[in-house]
């Protein structure tokens, strides 16, 4: 039945009406663009079935199943989809079942460029970078979320004595040109030429990830097929036959457990296998498009012989990209032309638009794949979620999501604030006994003070934090690992609409509280670029956890209750900052229109203990190998500015304030006077932009500095709580601490994190940046004291 | 002066020295988007790993 017959006789229904609960099978993606293309690539093609399954705590998004995924769509973009509940008018979707062609491929040398290479492909979260660790024992980050690698990863793996290198893609639903990162898998394979591609796919989602693979099989490229995951399909029940499946799609398939290594061996042999036999000429196997486009693709890629079958696909397609490719060819012109009238013809025969007729093709020809080789289990009722969702009746309820989500955050802080105490005091005691030790053994001198006061003072004063920061990546892996993430973003979309920010800008969100150069990065997953220019320049006022360390030391000084919720209210602030900026630029010099979203939400999975160690080992290995580099370097440097030029027989304080260091200080007092602080404080701020930290390591010199040499030996969180001013008064109190923290959660980010926004962004909006986010900084933190002090 | 603190003075000097070549090199090399391993930038740090498992 065609569409406009269809209409006809059916009053037309849209997705966005359906109640939760509700069944229907999809007529048509209305509208055009990008996002339709997405819709369509995701498994909305005529005649796929979509159950609604909730409307989100605020209404919006939805979420709907369909192909077995979880997807998340606005009503807005819900309602360009138009449905029918009449069940049998697309039973002959399988028909569109045609086998496969084969295409005559030249053999090639796969050591001409000395190097065999590998290139992982798949879908967003189906395993690629388990795999990639598991072969190359790399601890790349993994999340049980879409969007985690962002960039390409190399490694190396050996086999039967050939060393071959393995390349790490970002994960994408197709080869289009939706997202930046499909845009980078397409070229990163047209000019790598990698000598195999390993395509991924979630052996319990075959539908939708073998929709990849059938592209990926135009490119003429030998291939072999992972079923990752193939524990968790033989635990559902269902039985696929990987013989036929193979046969039938006319590639490899090979079934594997990433996480535990089942079955990795077997596809890094099948790989080499398929390697080998590309030196010969091959017959490489295609998707059957049917007669009229396959006479289509023959022609035109006889008229353009360089290009291959999935570029010359792309041309009737009428791909940007693809036609591109044809600028310099003689015939370019007549190539165009001529795909043009094919586009027109298919279109006339089919009845519909050519994005739809070639993602129904490729949905029906997966479909009759797997209608051949999959037997579902006999005893699951159809329309029954898969295993993994049953924690959303609690997680993402209407009611309970969003207390839920605060409470979660707000035990994070609680808990990495509360038992990460217990060893911070005991590295505390640890780095004062060797301080003490030091001071006695060594004879008085110049060495003796850089040792005490400029190294142990300030790395240890930023090294006692160490347990903390493992305990927040702790929490952090746990979210991600679990799943979680997506449903929060799932929650949360709708406010983040509100202040003009994309849902998906919630996953850089939360990697910026870890570190801002990694979430500047993953906003890559961002269609739209002013969405992802918003995201950028808001990501710094996520406080990252180098800010953690002056925040745990102002807190435990000055706040003696509520300690948790006094570090949360901090980076809620710092969620509030960044929700007025984002409303602003959105309105202003960053406005467009609204983005469509479009996120699948992951099966819950059992976070595992080895993961989280990994995760929060390498992330106290950076930590430390920071200490034993930039802080310590720029501790030796803050002491030598602290120090010099000596003046005989003046007081520690005197000769700290006629140093160096103390004359810059004083001249930027005037500034940050308003805010309450000092110039030791002002001193701080201007350090950190190497590395947070180093705000805690500068204080942590220059308060030692200032400690008489008979004086008993004190942590810097004494020193504070005791540094009084020249009139008496003491320099912290509670309001004076909460408005430093208040600056060093706000101004300017580190030098990595500006160099990304460079490499991202651009200098323009670097300088903006640092403009914009230190007159923010200054501003609240004025208001603040200001207010503060008057009440 | 004495010996001790004359020596005492030229290695703090010489550690001083290298700590200010440390950052300097380190800012620049951040600033042009070469971050080191494991420094969390999300750069390709395993390139330089060209030994992987065996199988």
């Amino acid at each position: 039945m065609s569409t406009d017959q269809h209409k006809k006789d059916n009053k037309e229904r849209l997705l966005d009406n359906e109640p939760v609960g509700m069944t229907v099978q999809v007529v048509r993606v209305m509208g055009n663009g990008a996002f339709r293309q997405r819709l369509l690539e995701m498994g909305f093609v005529r005649g796929a079935k979509v159950t609604v399954l909730k409307n989100a705590p605020l209404q919006d998004p939805v979420e709907y199943m369909i192909l077995g995924s979880h997807i998340s769509l606005r009503h807005s973009e819900a309602a360009q989809v138009e449905v029918t509940d009449k069940d049998a008018e697309f039973c002959d979707m399988e028909d569109a079942f045609n086998g496969i062609v084969e295409t005559t491929v030249a053999g090639v040398d796969p050591m001409a460029d000395n190097v065999l290479r590998v290139v992982l492909i798949g879908n967003p979260n189906c395993g690629k970078t388990s795999l990639f660790n598991n072969v190359t024992g790399a601890k790349e980050k993994v999340g049980n979320y879409g969007g985690v690698t962002v960039d390409s990863k190399e490694g190396w793996f050996s086999i039967g004595g050939r060393k071959v290198q393995l390349v790490d893609l970002p994960g994408t639903y197709s080869l289009t040109e939706y997202s930046p990162e499909e845009m980078y898998v397409r070229t990163y394979i047209r000019d790598n030429h990698p000598d195999a591609i390993l395509n991924i796919v979630d052996a319990g989602n075959l539908e939708r990830n073998l929709y990849l693979t059938t592209q990926i099989m135009d490119m003429n490229i030998p291939m072999v097929v992972a079923l990752n995951m193939w524990d968790e399909l033989e635990k559902s029940g269902d039985h696929l036959d990987i013989e036929m499946m193979s046969r039938l799609l006319g590639a490899r398939m090979v079934p594997m457990t990433a996480h535990n290594g089942h079955g990795v061996k077997e596809v890094l042999q099948a790989v080499m296998d398929a390697i080998d036999e590309s030196e010969h000429q091959t017959q490489h196997h295609n998707v059957n498009y049917g007669p009229l486009i396959e006479d289509c693709l023959n022609e035109l890629g006889t008229m353009c012989p360089d290009l291959d079958r999935y570029t010359v696909l792309k041309i009737i397609e009428n791909d940007q990209h693809a036609i591109d490719l044809l600028n310099g060819q003689d015939n370019a012109d007549e190539v165009k032309s001529h795909a043009a009238e094919m586009r027109q013809r298919i279109e006339r025969d089919y009845n519909d638009d050519i994005a739809s007729i070639i993602s129904d093709l490729k949905y029906g020809f997966v479909r009759g794949a797997l209608a051949e080789a999959l037997t579902p289990n006999p005893e699951r009722a159809t329309g029954d979620t898969k295993p993994g969702y049953s924690l959303d009746r609690l997680l993402t309820n209407r009611w309970l999501a969003l207390p839920i989500l605060l409470v979660l955050m707000w035990l994070m802080f609680e808990v990495t604030f509360t038992l990460g105490a217990y060893p911070q005091e005991w590295i505390e005691s640890g780095i004062a006994w060797f301080g003490d030790w030091i001071g006695n053994v060594m004879p008085e001198g110049i060495l003796k003070d850089l040792i005490v006061d400029g190294i142990i003072g300030g790395v240890g004063g930023v090294l006692v934090f160490l347990p903390q920061i493992l305990i927040l990546f702790f929490f952090i892996s746990l979210l991600e690992d679990s799943g979680y993430m997506a449903r929060a973003a799932f929650i949360v979309d709708r406010i983040m609409h509100r202040v003009g920010l994309h849902g998906k800008s919630f996953i850089p969100y939360l990697i910026g509280f870890g570190c801002g150069v990694p979430a500047i990065m993953a906003t890559r997953t961002l269609e739209n670029r002013r969405d992802r220019l918003v995201t950028i320049l808001t990501i710094p006022f996520m406080s990252c956890s180098a800010r953690l360390p002056a925040y745990l030391l102002l807190v435990a000084a000055f706040f003696t209750a509520n300690q948790g919720l006094i570090l949360m209210s901090i980076y809620l602030v710092g969620i509030l900052v960044a929700a007025i900026t984002a409303i602003v630029m959105s309105k202003t010099i960053l406005k467009h229109d609204k983005t469509q979203f479009v996120m699948e939400l992951p099966p819950y999975r059992k976070p595992t203990a080895r993961n989280a160690t990994i995760h929060m080992w390498s992330k106290g290995k950076q930590y430390l190998q920071k200490m034993a580099t930039i802080i310590l370097a720029a501790s030796i440097i803050v002491w030598a500015l602290g120090y010099f030029p000596r003046h005989d027989g003046q007081t520690p304080q005197e000769q700290i304030e006629n140093s160096y260091m103390g004359k810059m200080g004083k001249a930027i007092e005037p500034v940050v006077e308003p805010l309450g602080f000092n110039w030791q404080m002002g001193v701080s701020v201007l350090t950190g932009a190497a590395a947070k930290e180093i705000v805690v390591s500068t204080m942590g010199v220059l308060y030692t500095g200032e400690t008489d040499a008979d004086e008993e030996s004190t942590t810097l969180k004494e020193k504070l709580q005791t540094a009084t001013k020249p009139n008496g008064e003491h320099v912290f109190n509670p309001i004076v601490a909460y408005s430093f923290m208040l600056f060093i959660l706000l101004y300017f980010p580190c030098i990595a994190a500006l160099a990304a926004i460079k490499r991202e962004a651009g200098w323009k909006w670097v300088a903006f940046e640092v403009i914009y986010t230190t007159g923010v900084a200054w501003l609240i933190s004025f208001i603040f004291y200001q207010i503060a002090t008057r009440l | 002066m004495t010996k001790s603190t004359l020596l005492q003075t030229i290695v703090v000097f010489g550690i001083l020295a290298i700590a200010l070549l440390y950052v300097l090199w380190r800012v620049v090399k951040t600033a042009r988007g070469k971050g080191d391993c494991g420094c969390g930038c999300g750069k390709n740090c395993q390139c330089k790993k060209k030994t992987g498992k065996e199988f």
